[in-house]
């Protein structure tokens, strides 16, 4: 199974050699570490994600020697290894860059919100297909503006402040139960991706 | 003798398309050729397989194992050719080798670089400029290159000029000395069989019509040449079917031995083709359904 | 060992390598005890399926032309060429004679019947 994500990293060591210098450049701009962080994080998940995504490949994947329980979670187990590189490169680019360091509550912050995404992202790009994804995002946007405009006009604010608060608040239990709540989230996302793509027809 | 594949009482539908009953076997250290027209069924089978779909009902193994609980170590035994291009696009051929090679147990470099020499291919080279016939030569080169005791090729010879069509047919002579190795693969070239297949297996309509030895089929089947006035009620159910026109009749039987004794002497008894066997079948299904 | 394979014939491929293999070990240019390529290799050699030289030496086996021995191959079997020569006379002797009776019917002479004789086994060359 090791081989697939190695297979990830091959694949796609252009692309990252590219992206993780443009993220210094955000960072050297002074943009929010964290925003920046998940943004590059799931564009580059949802990136190798989608390059097997051809039937095709599919059908490669399926003859070497891997069962498709493997082929799923490869997918899953990147998604830490990416994360952790576009986290190590925060780091580092800070610590030079700014020469702070970045709290662990921030890192653990975009984990936490890229798990949540892939976890959601990923089950629904099995059952059809990431190109979908954009489009059911942009309704989910349209909705949650709509929700803005018509009944919660300080949706933002809130949304900002409850970040604000989460971040800055030192209860160790709440950290951990949400902890706990996305790790089970990202599991059962896991175990429904696996038996989705158990039934999948190439 | 030792059987490699074996599916049986497979069924598989779907929209519009489904494998009825499906029972074969592949015998080991052989070569056998899987014929059928266009949409009998063959991609269907050869993806049933390699586990690329599972079956409604039946049961299929593969050395004797079923994919249930030995899928990997099934697959390290197999090679695969597919008739369209399954590799990443953007990479080379070298970068792809070294995506599938931590794959096998059983890699060999040495047996790689020997094909990839053999064939011409270039190394550093994206996979997407390949031309049909480089891109067979490459999946034929991955397949090769690790010992894999069944080779499963679907349609491998469309796309490839003759002369490497040849040479393809001679790489699977010598694979098959040692008598370990087994070939299955899938054509409507029916010409490159006389040179190589031991078994054919002809599906028609997602039906098993048979699996033959190679002598066998001109043993038992014969094409009949003759004037109209031969056939009446009783000589017509001698045949498959019935190709009439102005001039004569051309026609299929399945006991060679029998039209033989009928015909002899008044009527012309050829050897048939493949092609025959596959167009008269087909003639004769749509003719009686 | 020569053999030659004709795709036009009417006769089936394994047919005809029986029929070649056999003509060399009675005309002794395969020895008794002397190996044969195996079947793997003489079906690559002519370019043809490994069944049908499978079952050309299957035949050779049956009709004690040849023996195998698992996992070292085939070899001419002992040939009592003597005997087989005199079994192979007297069919041909019973088939002269017939012919000559049929010639007798319709009054062919001997001279005729000869020439007649000369002139097919010279098309069979």
């Amino acid at each position: 199974m090791f081989n697939l994500i190695r297979k990830d990293i091959v694949l796609h060591k252009k692309t990252l050699m590219i992206l993780l210098p443009i993220l210094l450049v955000y960072l050297l701009l002074g943009t929010s570490s964290i925003w920046v962080g998940i943004v590059f994080c799931i564009a580059i998940i949802m990136g190798v994600f989608s390059s097997d995504e051809k039937s095709t490949i599919h059908i490669l994947l399926n003859s070497l020697p891997y069962t498709r329980k493997q082929i799923v979670s490869s997918k899953y187990i990147g998604v830490f290894l990416f994360t952790f590189i576009v986290v190590f490169t925060i780091f580092i680019g800070n610590l030079m860059i700014h020469r702070e360091i970045i709290p662990w509550e921030d890192l653990l912050f975009i984990f936490g919100i890229v798990m949540v995404l892939t976890a959601l992202a990923f089950p629904f790009s099995y059952k059809f297909k990431s190109q979908y994804l954009l489009v059911a995002s942009l309704v989910l946007f349209a909705i949650y503006m709509i929700i803005v405009n018509l009944f919660i006009k300080n949706l933002n604010d809130r949304i900002r402040e409850f970040v604000q608060a989460l971040l800055n608040l030192q209860s160790h239990q709440l950290y951990l139960s949400i902890g706990f709540s996305v790790i089970a989230l990202y599991v059962c996302s896991w175990l429904l991706s696996i038996r989705i793509y158990k039934n999948k027809v190439f | 003798m030792e059987n490699v594949i074996e599916l049986q009482h497979v069924h598989k539908s779907f929209d519009g398309f489904q494998l009825n009953n499906l029972s074969m076997t592949i015998k080991k250290g052989f070569v056998t050729g899987f014929i059928g027209g266009n949409g009998a069924g063959k991609s269907t089978t050869i993806k049933l397989m390699m586990n690329l779909l599972q079956p409604d009902r039946g049961t299929i193994s593969i050395f004797g194992l079923n994919y249930k609980d030995h899928e990997k170590e099934i697959k390290q035994r197999i090679g695969f050719v597919f008739d369209e291009n399954i590799f990443y696009e953007n990479v080379t051929l070298a970068e792809m080798k070294k995506i599938i090679k931590p794959a096998y147990v059983n890699w060999d470099d040495n047996l790689f670089h020997y094909y990839v020499k053999t064939f011409e291919l270039p190394l550093n080279k994206k996979i997407k400029s390949f031309s049909k016939g480089m891109m067979m030569k490459a999946s034929l080169t991955i397949a090769l290159s690790h010992h894999a005791e069944l080779i499963i090729m679907d349609e491998p010879t469309s796309g490839l000029d003759p002369s490497f069509r040849r040479e393809l047919l001679d790489i699977l002579h010598n694979l098959m000395q040692d008598g370990e190795k087994t070939i299955f693969f899938s054509t409507h070239l029916t010409t490159d069989l006389d040179r190589i297949a031991d078994y054919i297996t002809f599906i028609h309509k997602g039906k098993h019509i048979f699996t033959k030895e190679i002598y066998q089929i001109e043993e038992e089947y014969a094409i009949v040449k003759g004037g109209i006035e031969l056939l009446d009620k009783d000589t017509e159910r001698e045949f498959i079917s019935i190709r009439k026109s102005n001039h004569g009749f051309e026609a299929l039987t399945a006991n060679k031995t029998r039209a033989e004794n009928i015909f002899g002497g008044m009527a012309l008894i050829e050897k048939p083709t493949l092609e025959d066997i596959m167009f008269y079948t087909k003639k004769g299904e749509e003719h009686y359904v | 060992m020569q053999i030659i394979i004709s795709n036009n014939s009417k006769g089936p491929i394994y047919k005809q390598i029986y029929a070649q293999i056999k003509k060399h070990i009675l005309t002794n240019e395969l020895q008794q005890g002397q190996s044969l390529p195996s079947m793997r290799q003489l079906a690559k050699d002519l370019d043809i399926s490994v069944i049908t030289t499978k079952r050309a030496y299957e035949e050779l086996e049956k009709n004690g032309f040849i023996y195998s021995v698992v996992g070292k191959g085939s070899f001419v079997s002992e040939q009592n060429n003597e005997m087989i020569k005199e079994r192979k006379r007297k069919v041909i002797e019973e088939q002269l004679v017939t012919a000559i009776q049929n010639g007798k019917e319709i009054g062919i002479n001997l001279n005729e019947l000869k020439e007649l004789l000369t002139m097919l086994y010279r098309e069979e060359e």
